[in-house]
């Protein structure tokens, strides 16, 4: 910043760790043609640990919507389930809770 | 492709050649995972093996330090399942109808997975759609066909994980 100038407002970096769970983010995954409707249920329970019941109910909102909402929580939370999930081969993303 | 359940998994029967593609694909597969950090938006294939964590384009920073933390390990798993794949057919028992490969357990995970990878990369390879027409004449290249028996193959071996759950 070039000396002498004054922003009007100054911005606080936002700290996560303040805000917690107040601001989630959300792990989506997103239907695509190839992945097998068992092997997505499968990998639901396997990494969530969701009955057959919840995983079946998330897969079917992915195939019918075109993607649904798996888990959320902590912007590191996040990361790591999406991580876990990309290493399953489900196109998985996340973005901050704005509801 | 025969499939006979065993105690806690199942055997595999592979012909020959079954076997051979089966090798071929996952080598590929160890060739495409190998390219460092992707550069989404240059390889279609590889955007889809490596999608991007963070939607939105603000979060970039976000993305290329996930990207830097997760990268090198998501190779390894990947490549690490594919290879359990090339074993588990190296290490198959000779039949007379061809090779035989008893999966279960974390190997049989791996070969869904590593499965599931050859798939994705065939399949974005050759344009599977959601609704493809299924008598058009694109779907019933060899290519297809290819991608059509290993769905087969994925498919049941997924059963045998799910049986395994309950």
């Amino acid at each position: 910043m070039i000396a002498g100038t004054v922003p009007s407002t100054i911005e606080a970096p936002v700290d996560e760790t303040v805000l917690g769970t107040a601001t989630p983010w959300l792990v989506i995954v997103w239907n695509d043609p190839v992945n097998l409707q068992n092997y997505v249920v499968m990998v639901f329970r396997k990494l969530f640990g969701y009955s057959l019941e919840k995983a079946t109910k998330l897969m079917l909102e992915v195939h019918h919507d075109g993607k649904s909402v798996v888990a959320h929580g902590t912007r590191e939370k996040a990361e790591i389930d999406v991580a876990r999930l990309h290493a399953h081969g489900l196109w998985a993303t996340m973005e901050r809770d704005r509801a | 492709m025969r499939f006979q359940p065993r105690a806690k998994g199942v055997a595999v029967t592979f012909a020959a050649e079954e076997v051979e593609v089966l090798r071929s694909l996952a080598r590929q597969l160890t060739g495409v995972l190998d390219g460092g950090v992707p550069d989404h938006g240059t390889d279609a294939v590889r955007d889809r093996l490596f999608p991007r964590a963070y939607v939105d384009p603000t979060e970039d920073r976000a993305e290329r330090d996930f990207q830097s933390v997760v990268h090198e390990d998501l190779v390894r798993a990947k490549s690490d399942a594919a290879q359990t794949l090339i074993d588990g057919l190296d290490h198959g028992r000779p039949r007379r109808s061809g090779t035989e490969v008893v999966l279960s357990g974390v190997e049989l995970e791996q070969w869904t997975g590593a499965l599931n990878d050859m798939r994705l990369a065939l399949g974005v390879a050759i344009g599977v759609t959601e609704d493809m027409d299924e008598t058009s004449e694109e779907a019933s290249s060899a290519g297809f066909a290819l991608y059509d028996w290993l769905t087969y193959l994925q498919g049941e071996l997924v059963e045998v994980v799910i049986d395994g759950f309950e």
